[in-house]
């Protein structure tokens, strides 16, 4: 987690002409979300959600935009954002598989179920298929232990999966 | 088999045995309030916050999260009002592995917790409340997000609420959507990350009620804990004795100030049973009771081996401790609490040695990394616990494996070494499944004390 140190040193950002946090996005953050808080700093992650639900992932550039607009050093926005699992600061693929790794789904069989989508994907968790369509990721307890095992792919969480269910869930997947 | 007579928390919620799960649907606003919903604000509203804070108090509700502190007792501890802002963080963290009731309410019925949420901000003059809720819940969110629109549209809060400016503001109520990360659960990396700051842990004192989100008095309660305070306000002055008609008591011989389990309560139950799901049921329900009633037994008539009694963190029951209460007292079986309610059975077929480093990973994974104990010991657990899984451990490895887990915690259990409660979680977890599974360790692990060359990475020179 946040302790893992980058190589912030030796690192080039790309950039691009066309800004991520784009004018609309800074209006709807103005409007909707700094009204909210005491503090521009604390529209942190709502800006990060933003910019990643528009984007797909948090480009360096983007940091440091979101620092930028809301008054703060680019190392903090980016020290926040290295801290939760579910900021991307690379590019994944079309769909992210998330699939439960924690206790009540392991003891209902995610082992044989990983082992499986791992070879119908032909990656390993943490990767991404060659065509960019699926990143596979183990995640820790999705709050749905009751009906495990269980899998989020992007935002829609599947539950109760078995082998086949779940693949008929992948291959309706444009 | 059933104790509880009527459901409460579920009561709009169809849930085995008074109603059919697959009838479920979300509750409006209209139709909560058809039902008698926002009957208890309205109570509340006609006492003085005072008043409201002593009823809670006087019915000894218990904290829902975790900790089971008594929500009065901590209403109470906010300093008078100074014009400024004071808030209210809703924890829908939820990410203790084990544990999903909370989704319950906020799927189906997002005003019992509104309602809840309202209460408090008028008992406490709290202007401000954020719901913390975890990032993967993503239609939990949608679904809640619709609610606080219809609350704000029926002037429970927002501008011209029906509880009037509190410090000088109309109440508002808003969502906070974390993004993965198990240890923001705590109350005050919650607020860290509420702050817009890495979830890191606040060393205690100040005290949130003190010193909370912005260094600001803040009130900080699980979602059920809310919900509950809904029913026990809409009868009134009735309220506690009601509430308290429902649980156990406090321990044979407790002193006075040990509260007492009173109550309805969400139980999540997982794993190897029939029919897993969340259940409501009083305080003090048999851990033997909720498999064989409500879940309709072992799944496949096998037999029953291990309990987790409220999410990983509160460690593990053993074989004979099948016929446990259920309530806050659970401690007397050396497990580190009631926790969440989020029970996990195990069934006969279970290694226990693989739910040990289950159980280990995710408590390295999720370690936030401030406190060298809680950062190096459960990382250095959770590789052991692969190496013994994988058969290359041995007798001395357990014997480090409890001291490792005994050195990290908040509680004395844990030496007071490190700053947040999530490192006691590991050492309840990972000692309670040594010890009482020991032979089944001892059974995996080889009777040399010296770890072979080939878990170094090292061959030796005769094999090679
Ligand atoms: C590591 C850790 C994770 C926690 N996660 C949660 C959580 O997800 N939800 C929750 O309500 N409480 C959680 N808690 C407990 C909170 O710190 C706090 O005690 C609780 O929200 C207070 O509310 P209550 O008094 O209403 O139970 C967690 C505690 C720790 C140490
Ligand atoms: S105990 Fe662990 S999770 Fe808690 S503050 Fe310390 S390092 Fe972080
Ligand atoms: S353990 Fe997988 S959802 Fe809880």
């Amino acid at each position: 987690m946040a302790w893992i140190a980058k190589n912030s040193a030796s690192m080039q950002i790309e950039r691009r002409d066309e800004p991520y946090l784009t004018l609309a996005l800074k209006k709807k953050l103005e409007d909707e979300v700094l009204p909210r808080y005491d503090t521009r700093m604390a529209a942190t992650m709502p800006a990060l959600h933003l910019v990643q639900d528009t984007h797909g992932w948090l480009p360096y550039q983007a940091i440091e935009e979101i620092a930028e607009f809301l008054g703060l050093t680019a190392s903090h926005v980016l020290d926040t954002a290295t801290f939760y699992e579910e900021y991307w600061l690379k590019p994944h693929g079309k769909y992210v598989i998330w699939v439960c790794q924690s206790l009540s789904c392991e003891i209902m069989g995610q082992p044989s179920l990983l082992e499986k989508i791992k070879n119908h994907l032909g990656i390993e968790p943490g990767e991404t298929t060659e065509d960019g369509r699926f990143t596979l990721m183990g995640v820790e307890c999705l709050g749905s232990c009751g009906t495990a095992p269980c899998a989020l792919v992007n935002h829609k969480l599947h539950e109760n999966i078995t082998a086949e269910n779940f693949q008929k869930v992948l291959d309706s997947l444009e | 088999m059933t104790i509880l007579k009527e459901p409460v928390l579920c009561k709009r919620i169809p849930t085995h045995p008074w109603g059919d799960p697959a009838d479920r649907k979300v509750i409006s606003y209209d139709e909560y309030v058809r039902t008698g919903g926002y009957k208890g604000l309205a109570n509340a509203l006609a006492m003085q916050p005072k008043e409201v804070v002593d009823l809670v108090k006087s019915a000894e509700v218990r904290g829902r999260g975790g900790a089971g502190f008594p929500a009065g007792m901590k209403w109470s501890f906010l300093p008078p009002e100074d014009g400024g802002r004071r808030y209210l963080a809703i924890n829908s963290d939820e990410s203790e592995p084990g544990t999903f009731k909370d989704r319950l309410l906020i799927d189906f019925d997002p005003h019992i917790i509104i309602e809840g949420i309202a209460i408090c901000m008028h008992a406490c003059r709290l202007d401000t409340a954020y719901v913390y809720i975890r990032g993967e819940y993503h239609h939990q969110r949608d679904v809640f997000e619709n609610a606080i629109k219809e609350a704000y549209a029926n002037k429970v809060l927002g501008p011209d609420s029906r509880l009037g400016q509190i410090n000088g503001r109309w109440p508002g109520l808003f969502l906070h959507r974390g993004a993965g990360a198990y240890v923001c659960g705590e109350e005050t990396a919650l607020l860290e990350s509420l702050e817009g700051k890495r979830g890191w842990p606040r060393i205690k004192p100040p005290f949130p009620a003190v010193a909370g989100a912005f260094g600001r008095p803040t009130i900080i309660n699980n979602v059920e804990t809310l919900a509950i305070c809904t029913p026990i306000l809409e009868r009134g002055a009735d309220g506690p004795k009601w509430f308290q008609s429902m649980g156990t008591q406090r321990p044979e011989g407790a002193p006075p100030h040990v509260p007492a389990s009173f109550g309805p309560k969400l139980f999540g139950v997982s794993g190897h049973v029939n029919r897993p799901g969340v259940y409501e049921e009083e305080l003090g329900i048999t851990l033997k009771e909720m498999i064989e009633g409500l879940c309709q037994g072992m799944r496949g008539g096998k037999k029953f081996k291990s309990a987790i009694p409220g999410g990983i963190s509160t460690g593990v029951l053993g074989p004979d401790e099948y016929d446990v209460r259920l309530d806050f007292d659970i401690t007397k079986y050396d497990t580190l609490g009631l926790g969440t309610a989020g029970v996990i059975v195990m069934d006969e077929d279970t290694d226990m040695v693989s739910v040990a480093r289950n159980i280990a990973r995710f408590f390295s994974h999720e370690s936030c990394g401030q406190c060298t104990p809680c950062r190096e010991g459960t990382n250095w657990m959770a590789k052991m616990l692969a190496r013994i899984e994988a058969g290359d451990g041995t007798s001395r490895d357990l014997d480090l494996l409890l001291e490792i887990a005994g050195s990290m915690g908040a509680l004395p259990s844990g030496r007071g070494a490190t700053i947040c409660g999530l490192a006691d979680g590991a050492n309840w977890a990972i000692r309670t499944i040594v010890n009482k599974f020991w032979d089944e360790f001892e059974a995996k692990v080889s009777k040399s004390h010296f770890v072979s060359l080939s878990v170094v990475g090292l061959t030796h020179p005769n094999h090679v």
